[in-house]
């Protein structure tokens, strides 16, 4: 590049600033700015007074990082798998991966009442087989969240992690075979450390979606995993303190910009730039 | 619209001609042949399409165009942009008052409207109450039917996992009345009280439900035996039975958005006037199994499913009526109470 | 992997498997309910019919729903796509000041709560003229779905060894050249993953639209309609179909690249 690169930026900062950044200050501007006090950080206290919209902001986070975690626990290997597969194989697991995103979110959370419910068909064959009498209950609670959240944002993890590793040269791995490493220092000193930053990548990705979840946690929950964006939704639509929740919403902002930002700052410490 | 309905839709335009016509001469102001409105979309959209709509374009040839959904965020976005091409507003009673509270409607010009008779309750300053809906308790064919909220929330002798309402002004009211508040004092809420009855129970919920569609799909499944539901939900279902004892009767309301022009206004309370008409009302209780305001209603529905909607004289009575002034004066401070309840689960 | 035993590729076999059913459970259920004769979601179908189906062609509302939701989707992904895509690059091979600032405020959208968003796009809109326009839903629909874009294309234009890049550029080739032969032919991977993270954000997303789309109705907005009141096996059939029209495209293109002389998509792309 023989400029600075701000032309290739400059088209979305212009349209962002127009119809998002004006905007999005004033929302979040109505937590320190009252029509009759003027400036006033009321919203905040009344935050720090009575803890329990914070702590719902804790159990957010904290369901999300689980529900994230698992998502790396089932994405790596799937995604190292499919780099390993012939090409007809591999088409077939990239459609799998792809295909379910065209069910709406609401339709495969009932899928996994069907599935996971106490009448469900796993539940079913646990009885018929013997291995429990009483139903295992997987479904309203944190792990049917966690269930609910990963199956909708594995595909948010597999595909970029996926094609990264499929970048990754044969060659480069043959090399350090023949040098004669053994597979597993192969695996943890050439191939993983070219596949982490897309898996930082994807799994901030995951994290920050995970964080708005609404339907799923709502009902896969069974009301029971109490999320920010049900709050928020309180305060906008029911209890109108639009106050608060632009408090909440700037809270949870400069937490995920935090994150992102340290992210960033290790991604260019590894990348060396 | 369809030919066959059309017809229909004339026939009672006919019908109501006489009062109509007090109107038409009482206010010869300009209206618009075309108004739109913003509701909750659904069922409950297409009966405001056949019972109010219909007509009202049959007899004057003045259009309405639904919108939906109709989240409040949205009526007080719509106001803070100046944004006056809708008319109308669908707003439940605690959104209603809130809404007057923050001055985004405007007042309903009875006299223009000149409604039959209604409910006092429904005939708001701010708002026309259109849709009575309930919410009722619920249990599966075949286990102990309760007679009272009370033994709904008895787990030692209604033994039985139980769904209720994710949400505080659906739940609380409920668990003021099983610790022995009488029916119409249910109001001011003694919220101590009723959380105190909920910690009881609370390891018999199995799920706090969010979405309508839920509390059938659960009683269905035997997840749970025991439920509140809306009543539109669960009545009439065969493997469902159900008893507005102890209910609590919900109106939906709709309002004129703040800064609405004079002629959107004059051809807004003609809707209204047509929603007032108990046949009319009628019409719409055949798509939505709940209710309009008119007390005449019960001779126009079908003799065997008067039991089923939230206003016949069998029902009316032994439910209560949700206090929206109350919770739009304590829900806040509720709210707080409700999460921290929530996270003890 | 190389010079793994048998043992590792087997576990790892397994685990992969395991998460494809994982993925693809949904489906199975979905696919049999949607010929479902029932008039609830019901599973497993009380006896098969194509009830939905005639539902979902019967009723023009579904159909221009259906229209609508393809067409924004469509329209505003390629938009979210090229407008990220270039911003990705600028901020990762830039070196103007700022560089930090720009990429949180892209990051934005994706991380301000959805209902706060959607509230401050409607008031934005309502500013410029554009609530309730198409123009106005493609121009939400672009701005949301930008920071996944930049999430995973600026990952993969970092992983890109510049020096090709500069190869390319003292070899005498422009910019735009560079790209096309150069940067596009190897991140082609990422670059679908990105578009189709876009487009199917777009295709699911349901309370800004319910905000600022008017009149408009896209399918997630029916669906959640539906679903809030009224459970509608309708949207079971929709899903069917975009399943079945998505393996029928992704078989023609195979059979395509396979006339052609290359064996998988990947390859036939990236062969360029």
């Amino acid at each position: 590049m023989r400029s600075n690169g701000f032309g290739f930026v400059a088209p979305l900062l212009v349209l962002m600033i127009v119809a998002f950044n004006v905007p999005i200050i004033y929302m979040l501007g109505l937590g320190f700015w009252d029509k009759s006090r003027g400036f006033s950080l009321a919203p905040y206290e009344a935050l720090a007074d009575a803890p329990v919209y914070l702590r719902v902001l804790g159990n957010t986070l904290r369901i999300s990082l689980i529900a994230t975690l698992a998502n790396v626990a089932i994405g790596y290997p799937l995604a190292h798998w499919m780099r390993g597969l012939g090409n007809r194989a591999r088409m077939i697991a990239i459609a799998l991966v792809i295909l379910p995103f065209w069910v709406s979110i609401l339709v495969r959370t009932y899928a996994w009442i069907v599935v996971l419910g106490n009448a469900g068909i796993v539940n079913r064959s646990l009885q018929w087989l013997g291995l429990t009498e009483e139903p295992v209950p997987f479904l309203y609670n944190e792990l049917g969240v966690t269930i609910g959240m990963a199956n909708v944002l594995l595909p948010f993890l597999v595909l970029p992690l996926f094609a990264a590793m499929i970048r990754i040269d044969d060659r480069l791995l043959q090399a350090a075979a023949s040098l004669g490493a053994p597979a597993r220092t192969i695996f943890w000193k050439v191939y993983f450390p070219l596949t982490l930053p897309a898996l930082a990548a994807g799994t901030l990705l995951v994290f920050i979606l995970c964080l708005g979840f609404y339907i799923t946690p709502a009902i896969l929950g069974g009301g029971r995993v109490p999320m920010i964006s049900n709050l928020l939704d309180t305060l906008i639509n029911q209890i109108p303190r639009w106050d608060q929740a632009a408090a909440i919403s700037t809270i949870l902002l400069v937490v995920t910009l935090l994150i992102f930002a340290a992210y960033r700052r290790l991604d260019r410490r590894a990348s060396g730039t | 619209m369809k030919r066959r309905t059309f017809v229909k839709a004339a026939a009672a335009g006919t019908a109501a001609g006489v009062s109509s016509f007090a109107i038409l001469s009482s206010g010869a102001r300009a209206q618009s042949k075309e108004i739109r409105m913003i509701e909750a979309g659904g069922a409950s959209g297409d009966s405001v399409q056949k019972g109010y709509i219909d007509p009202l374009k049959a007899k004057t040839g003045i259009n309405v165009v639904r919108e939906s959904p109709n989240v409040f965020g949205k009526l007080r976005a719509i106001v803070e942009s100046g944004q006056t091409g809708t008319a109308l507003f669908e707003l439940g009673a605690g959104g209603l008052e809130q809404a007057v509270k923050l001055g985004l409607v405007e007042k309903v010009d009875w006299a223009a409207v000149n409604p039959a008779p209604m409910f006092p309750e429904a005939k708001h300053e701010y708002g026309f109450g259109y849709q009575y809906y309930s919410n009722i308790m619920a249990w599966r064919k075949g286990v102990k039917a309760p007679k009272t909220i009370a033994e709904f929330f008895d787990t030692k002798a209604f033994p039985g996992k139980r769904t209720l309402p994710d949400a505080m002004e659906g739940t609380l009211p409920f668990a003021a009345l099983a610790a022995g508040v009488p029916l119409d004092k249910v109001f001011p809420l003694d919220v101590d009280l009723a959380l105190r009855k909920l910690n009881e129970i609370k390891k018999d919920v199995a799920v706090w439900w969010k979405a309508g569609a839920q509390p059938p799909q659960l009683l269905k499944d035997n997840e749970v035996q025991y439920a509140i539901a809306y009543s539109g939900r669960v009545v009439g279902d065969p493997a469902i039975e159900v008893s507005f004892v102890g209910g609590k009767a919900n109106l939906s309301y709709f309002a004129v958005i703040k800064g609405t022009k004079p002629e959107d206004k004059a051809a807004a309370w003609k809707l209204m006037h047509e929603m007032s008409l108990a046949e009319n009302q009628a019409k719409a209780a055949a798509v939505i199994s709940y209710t309009g305001p008119s007390p005449d209603l019960d001779a126009l529905l079908p003799k065997d499913k008067l039991w089923q909607f939230p206003t016949t004289k069998q029902n009316k009575g032994v439910q209560f009526v949700e206090d929206a002034k109350w919770w739009a004066d304590n829900g806040e401070a509720v709210n707080k109470k409700w999460e921290a309840f929530k996270l003890s689960l | 992997m190389i010079g793994s035993s048998p043992w590792t590729r087997r576990a790892l076999a397994a685990a992969g498997i395991f998460g494809l059913v994982f993925l693809t459970v949904p489906l199975l259920i979905v696919i049999p309910m949607s010929f479902s004769s029932a008039r609830a979601l019901t599973f497993p179908p009380p006896s098969l019919s194509l009830r939905w189906y005639e539902t979902f062609f019967g009723d023009p509302r579904w159909m221009e729903a259906m229209w609508t939701s393809i067409v924004i989707a469509a329209i505003s992904s390629v938009a979210a796509l090229l407008l990220g895509g270039l911003a990705a690059y600028g901020l990762r091979r830039g070196t103007f000041g700022g560089r930090d600032w720009a990429e949180g405020n892209f990051m934005a959208p994706l991380v301000v709560p959805t209902i706060i968003a959607a509230i401050a796009l409607y008031l934005g809109l309502a500013k410029i003229g554009l609530l309730g326009s198409f123009t106005g839903l493609l121009l939400a629909h672009t701005i949301l779905h930008v920071p996944v874009v930049m999430m995973v294309l600026g990952v993969a234009v970092r992983d890109f060894d510049l020096r090709i890049e500069q190869v390319a550029w003292s070899l005498g080739a422009s910019w735009s050249y560079t790209a096309r032969r150069v940067l596009l032919p190897n991140l082609w991977p990422s670059v679908f993953a990105a578009w189709i993270f876009a487009f199917i954000g777009s295709f699911d997303e349901v309370i800004v639209t319910s905000f600022i789309a008017g009149r408009y109705e896209t399918v997630p907005k029916r669906m959640f309609n539906e679903l809030i009141l009224e459970v509608n096996p309708t949207i079971t059939a929709v899903a069917t179909l975009l399943i079945a029209f998505t393996i029928l495209a992704l078989a023609a293109v195979a059979l395509i690249l396979r006339r052609a002389g290359k064996s998988t998509l990947v390859e036939g792309v990236t062969a360029g």
